[in-house]
């Protein structure tokens, strides 16, 4: 980022407004000056980043790592898949799905990994977003540029995501042509569009990690601090928030010879209502109900509820619904990460060293 | 010969005196005897007689023996020991027996019939035989409980009796003037045949089983079953008298027994009832098995009359509950008459309600307005 001053055309004199009404009215965007063509500052910004996210050492390693993890959970799947065909299974006929979701134990599954490494990438790409500029001080140098503030932090969300949205595309088609070649079964359009989804999913996931990485990274001066902070938040919620929830509920679970099923139901609904407030729980449920069209519910059920239900795959419509409030919550929480990166960041006093 | 001994008896009778007497000391020097001189027997019997043969005088006595004055179609036989005899040979003073059988035909009137055993020259003995009953040459085929009853898909055994009154070896086909549709199997012996043979005056039980035309209507049938040969036949006149049977079908104007609800929705469903049997159906009401908190209402609540192959429309309306969750329900609606119900399974596929999907658009749009709004604030200052 440190060169990206330069990269920003000198020739454009105009100042503040002309730039505002190129970024806002593409169609001026290719104003003709002095014979050389003009391009949009926001996106030589994303460009340049995601030219620089893409070399850096730190993401090699993050995608040798999920790729290789990729291919063992592609693997397991593979080898498993024979057994895992049932005749008497209702979604029997969601086989394709199955590559993404069962294991023999000895690998976890796909969907194991991306909610386990996907933060880990979300943080790996966010940490230092800001206050590696900072200490540079290519920060102040890129704001004495004609552009607006927030182009800086736009621009990081932006490519950080492009970025992670590539390569869960590729590795997710990767998992899908892989399994097309050795089973010789294609997915169903239903199928396919779960796939789509699930993919989605996990972008808004890791973008929320990001988020809270750029977040740290605003904050804190030292990336090192960042980072120890944004894992800090992902062990949090991955180890001791389960721990501490089930501390907390063993302490005030009712009686069970006592409890009513009333009682009984009300007090699950609330521990699930507390373990959801982890993203990873989140998005586990909403991948495995994606992924797992037989899942009918997430909660606790009652026998009324049950009596005269015969078992089968949800619509894929139903399926969404299921997860909805998932999906809400997963894609308000990224929006608020990044609203609470955003204004410490534009509020923030910025000095040349 | 029966002419020879008319005039002998009538040339005997008016002589007197010595030369009588010297008549029958010649005469009665062999006799004949037997015991049962007049026999009643059904037609077709075989008569057994044991006659002996005396011989009174002092010297061996020929005897030419033979029946005289027979029917012509009753058939004799004189044995003696396991001999075929006319002449018998007797020592003065001894007795021999000899046997007479004397077939009495199936063929034969009523009454009373008479045959002389004529000891040549010496005797002769008379014989008398009444038939008791007016003798048959034919075959009978009778079933002690010709007429039965039951429904429609029942399935009808008749026993019968086939009887050769016929005086030789016979084989029956059987066959039935059932209408088109009836079958008719005969098991003589317990055994599916289409022939039996049978023995003279011999007879052989069966049973008959009769299965209906499919859905047929009620009413009294005939089903004329024939044993035949080519000289004999005989007939027996079933009767099935088929009452109203009763079937009906639950289904939809359709046939889809699916559907779509939403969770703590109504839907209103159409139901046919279809009367398929052959009677009336009457007070048909529907009853249901839901999950709980499904309230399934019917309109008209019940059917006071269904015609035979007349249809009805009921319609049904489901409210789901509030709290059933997405995915596949099944109903039972049953459909009940006095005699007889018909089920059908449901299935609904519940969606869960709209609301809580536009609260959380309502709570991203929020939130990304949030942002646009930071955008303006701070971004193009």
């Amino acid at each position: 980022m440190n060169d990206l001053a330069k990269q920003i055309p000198a020739n454009k004199k105009p100042g503040l407004s002309g730039l505002f009404r190129s970024f806002l009215r593409p169609g001026e965007k290719k104003r003709k000056k002095t014979g050389t063509q003009h391009r949009n500052p926001f996106r030589v910004m994303v460009e340049k980043e995601i030219s620089d996210q893409v070399r850096s050492l730190r993401f090699i390693i993050l995608i040798s790592i999920i790729a290789l993890t990729t291919l063992g959970s592609l693997y397991t799947a593979l080898t498993n898949i024979a057994s895992a065909i049932n005749p008497n299974d209702p979604a029997g006929s969601f086989l394709f799905l199955k590559l993404y979701t069962i294991s023999d134990g000895t690998l976890p599954p796909y969907i194991v990994y991306v909610s386990f490494l996907g933060p880990l990438l979300g943080i790996g790409l966010g940490f230092d977003a800001i206050n590696q500029e900072q200490s540079r001080g290519t920060l102040s140098r890129l704001l004495a540029q004609p552009i607006h503030r927030d182009f800086i932090i736009n621009a990081k969300f932006v490519a950080s995501l492009f970025v992670i949205s590539v390569m869960f595309f590729a590795l997710a088609f990767l998992v899908m042509g892989i399994g097309i070649i050795s089973i010789g079964i294609p997915p169903t359009a239903e199928e396919f569009i779960r796939i789509l989804i699930f993919i989605l999913l996990s972008i808004i996931y890791v973008a929320f990690w990001l988020n809270l990485s750029i977040i740290f990274s605003v904050q804190f001066r030292q990336p090192a601090t960042s980072a120890l902070a944004g894992l800090a938040v992902w062990l949090f919620f991955v180890i001791f928030y389960p721990m501490i929830i089930n501390l907390i509920t063993k302490a005030i679970e009712p009686s069970s010879a006592m409890a009513s099923a009333h009682q009984a139901i009300n007090f699950d609904k609330f521990r699930l209502g507390l373990l959801r407030l982890a993203p990873n729980v989140l998005f586990s449920e909403a991948t495995s109900t994606l992924l797992t069209p037989t899942v009918r519910s997430l909660g606790p059920l009652t026998m009324e509820q049950l009596q005269g239900t015969i078992p089968g795959p949800l619509p894929l419509g139903q399926s969404i619904f299921l997860i909805w409030p998932h999906l809400t919550a997963l894609i308000s929480a990224t929006v608020a990460c990044f609203v609470f990166a955003y204004v410490p960041f534009m509020r923030k006093e910025i000095r040349s060293r | 010969m029966s002419f020879f001994t008319k005039l002998s008896r009538l040339a005997l009778l008016p002589v007197a005196g010595i030369l009588m007497i010297s008549e029958i000391l010649t005469a009665q020097s062999v006799t004949l005897y037997t015991p049962y001189t007049k026999i009643s027997v059904p037609p077709g019997q075989k008569i057994d007689y044991s006659i002996d043969v005396i011989n009174h005088s002092g010297k061996r006595q020929n005897v030419d023996l033979l029946v005289t004055g027979i029917q012509k179609d009753w058939t004799w036989l004189l044995k003696s020991g396991s001999w075929n005899i006319r002449q018998i040979a007797i020592l003065p003073g001894e007795k021999k027996k000899i046997s007479l059988s004397v077939n009495v035909p199936f063929k034969v009137k009523k009454g009373n019939y008479r045959f002389n055993v004529v000891a040549k020259g010496f005797y002769s003995l008379p014989l008398n035989v009444v038939v008791s009953k007016q003798g048959t040459y034919k075959t009978e085929f009778t079933s002690n409980q010709a007429n039965m009853e039951g429904r429609d898909n029942a399935r009808f055994t008749f026993n019968a009796v086939l009887k050769n009154g016929t005086g030789v070896k016979q084989r029956y086909a059987l066959r039935s003037l059932a209408p088109r549709g009836w079958e008719v199997v005969f098991k003589p012996n317990y055994k599916e045949a289409t022939s039996v043979e049978i023995e003279p005056n011999n007879s052989v039980k069966m049973t008959i089983e009769i299965h209906p035309r499919h859905q047929v209507e009620a009413g009294t049938y005939k089903i004329p079953v024939l044993a035949e040969t080519n000289t004999t036949s005989a007939r027996l006149n079933l009767e099935i008298v088929i009452t109203g049977s009763y079937r009906m079908e639950l289904s939809t104007p359709t046939g889809l027994l699916s559907t779509h609800i939403t969770a703590g929705d109504e839907k209103k469903v159409m139901l046919l009832l279809k009367n398929t049997g052959s009677a009336k159906l009457k007070d048909v009401k529907f009853s249901y098995a839901a999950p709980e908190n499904w309230e399934v209402t019917f309109s008209p609540g019940k059917v006071e009359e269904l015609d035979p192959g007349r249809s009805t429309e009921v319609l049904t309306t489901i409210k789901a509950d509030k709290k059933a969750i997405a995915g596949d329900y099944v109903t039972k609606i049953t459909a009940k008459a006095p005699e007889i119900y018909s089920q059908i399974t449901y299935r609904f596929s519940v969606k869960t309600p709209m609301l809580m999907g536009w609260l959380g658009i309502l709570i991203i749009v929020i939130a990304l307005g949030s942002v646009y709004y930071l955008f303006q604030k701070y971004g193009r200052r």
